[in-house]
């Protein structure tokens, strides 16, 4: 209760330096839509050639690009820093700063900076979820609709899972994103249908880096194409993953209580 | 029970080898090889409740790697440290509520927010009910000269301002055990004074027990009376101020203002005084006051030139530390 308060603070006050740098709002919501932009051109473009994807139509696969941004907006708003805790935190020092305060270092380290480009990427994830399903004239009922919730949360607690498991790397090597990033592009897979891959690679999108379950196993759920429980697995695999990255966690901290760096 | 307890601390850093070259880095890179540095090597010292002490020693002696453990965020190698009777490591978050503490020149205040919303964001994180806030903030306001300042972001701030806005931010959950890093390193003198005279206060009005690092022996001379020398991870000194500078602050210097230039003839002075510069109408004189006495020296140099003025300089504290470093103290 109290941390969700604080956060409610944090938020507050980071919004406040938005509205005051209009500019620099202005330019990440608008990379944001060039960068969005240039990943629907690439599905438009892949789709113009070959206009049946093994059975996927162009605004099936437009439904999982909007479904793999909007689960991942989660992750660019609430848990950003968890890119930059070495290069920003660990090695100027300030990670010392959360170190000395009377609350977890970890909800301090996501709660400092709330990611306003995310934002975007929520709100175009959004259109493109809502406009595809309006052409695939989906049949909508409560099942379908609890589905796309649980998988853009769960699928966000997934993102956000997995990088904090990788920024923990920060710990031994300082800078963590190429660690982060090398399991992050995983989700680039997550934007056309699994049954494209390998087994190989379609098992490890279920369970290893089970970004799989952000957008395919719930399209085809929404599409009615098949009922398997992994539609419905986002959320607890997230957490698992949660638990898992957290465990690890706080190994790198007793890590930096001895060596301090 | 003292406010700061420490025996036989001691903290080892693992610190990877490289040889020189590319070639050397591959060979870090698979076969890794380790020194131990001794960054801190078995000190004891205890601070009472109240107790403002200056902690000092050159850069890499070992300062920091004590107050990082005493603050919890480095755990020892081995040895023993309570703050307040409580293991700043293990019981980490119990003891950041009692603690503040200023790290040199890094901020902890949020760059972009206005001085005002980053100490509410301080004061909410400790818990601090709005009440009590709005009082500290206005005393602290008052007596760090922070009211033009705390609509304005921390960013656009002077290095002056920067330091008064920390110094409200480590204070303004009143804790009890305050560790300064460098607090006035780099500020002018009325900032100075402005910092000093809050710490003093502080002290005065709710017992704060301060470990003050720096570099600045004005900062010593002016809030301890105790102060810890370290030099290579050892405690080399920890008793008064004016035990050393009785015991190192044998030397004085005195200054002359002639009338007219330069000396005409060599200068008869008393055995312990020496010439240490001699530029125009001033001149510069260094002695053991052991040996010789400030009114022989000056009664002999007025009997030789003709003097408009002279003055006796204090003990100087730097190099009086330059001294103990260089191994005067046993």
């Amino acid at each position: 209760m109290r941390y969700l308060e604080l956060y409610g603070l944090f938020f507050v006050q980071r919004l406040k330096v938005f509205l005051e740098y209009r500019l620099s709002f202005l330019i990440g919501a608008s990379s944001t839509f060039f960068m969005q932009a240039g990943g629907l051109f690439a599905i438009w473009a892949v789709m113009r050639v070959t206009p049946n994807l093994l059975g996927w139509s162009f605004d099936q696969v437009l439904l999982l690009y909007g479904m793999v941004a909007l689960a991942r907006s989660f992750e660019l708003m609430f848990a950003n820093n968890l890119w930059v805790v070495g290069q920003h935190y660990i090695r100027s020092g300030d990670f010392d700063r959360f170190l000395v305060r009377p609350i977890n270092p970890l909800f301090h380290l996501i709660a400092d900076r709330f990611n306003h480009d995310g934002i975007g990427n929520f709100l175009i994830g959004l259109v493109v979820v809502i406009r595809s399903s309006l052409s695939l004239n989906i049949d909508w009922n409560l099942e379908k609709v609890l589905c796309m919730v649980l998988a853009a949360l769960g699928g966000g607690l997934v993102f956000i899972a997995l990088n904090l498991i990788t920024c923990v790397s920060a710990f031994w090597i300082v800078d963590s994103a190429p660690v982060t990033l090398a399991v992050h592009e995983w989700h680039e897979f997550a934007k056309y249908p699994l049954s494209m891959y390998s087994s190989q690679i379609k098992t490890a999108l279920t369970f290893v880096v089970p970004y799989g379950l952000v957008s395919y196993y719930p399209a085809l759920f929404v599409l009615g194409r098949d009922s398997s429980f992994l539609a419905f697995a986002s959320p607890f695999m997230g957490m698992g993953l949660m638990l898992i990255g957290y465990a690890l966690w706080n190994v790198g901290l007793r890590r930096y209580g001895s060596t301090g760096s | 029970m003292p406010a700061i307890e420490v025996l036989n601390l001691e903290k080892v850093f693992s610190i990877p080898q490289r040889d020189p070259g590319l070639a050397g880095a591959f060979k870090g890179l698979f076969q890794p090889r380790y020194t131990k540095k001794v960054a801190v090597d078995k000190i004891s010292f205890s601070l009472e409740a109240g107790e403002v002490v200056g902690y000092i020693g050159v850069n890499g002696a070992g300062k920091s790697t004590t107050i990082k453990m005493l603050t919890g965020i480095l755990s020892p190698s081995s040895g023993h440290v309570r703050v307040l009777g409580r293991d700043p490591h293990k019981e980490r978050v119990a003891n950041a509520r009692d603690i503040g503490v200023v790290f040199g020149q890094r901020t902890q205040l949020w760059w972009d927010l206005a001085l005002r919303e980053s100490l509410w964001l301080v004061a909410k994180i400790y818990e601090i009910p709005k009440v009590k806030f709005v009082a500290l903030l206005e005393e602290f306001a008052h007596v760090l000269e922070l009211e033009e300042l705390l609509s304005k972001p921390i960013r656009t701030m002077s290095l002056g301002q920067k330091m008064r806005s920390e110094l409200a931010a480590t204070l303004i959950h009143s804790p009890r055990v305050v560790y300064l890093d460098e607090p006035t390193i780099g500020l002018d003198v009325l900032v100075k004074e402005r910092i000093r005279g809050f710490l003093k206060t502080q002290n005065k009005q709710n017992g704060t027990t301060v470990l003050l690092t720096t570099h600045d022996l004005g900062d010593i001379e002016e809030l301890c009376s105790r102060v810890l020398i370290i030099d290579s991870g050892k405690l080399i000194y920890d008793g008064a101020l004016e035990t050393i500078k009785q015991r190192f602050g044998t030397h004085r210097t005195m200054k002359f203002e002639l009338a007219g230039a330069g000396l005409a003839s060599p200068l008869h002075l008393p055995d312990g005084a020496e010439i240490t510069s001699q530029e125009g109408s001033s001149l510069e004189l260094r002695f053991d006051r052991v040996r010789c006495s400030a009114s022989q020296i000056a009664s002999s140099v007025m009997s030789q030139l003709e003097v408009l003025d002279f003055s006796i300089g204090e003990p100087d504290l730097t190099s009086i530390i330059k001294q103990i470093y260089a191994g005067g103290l046993s």
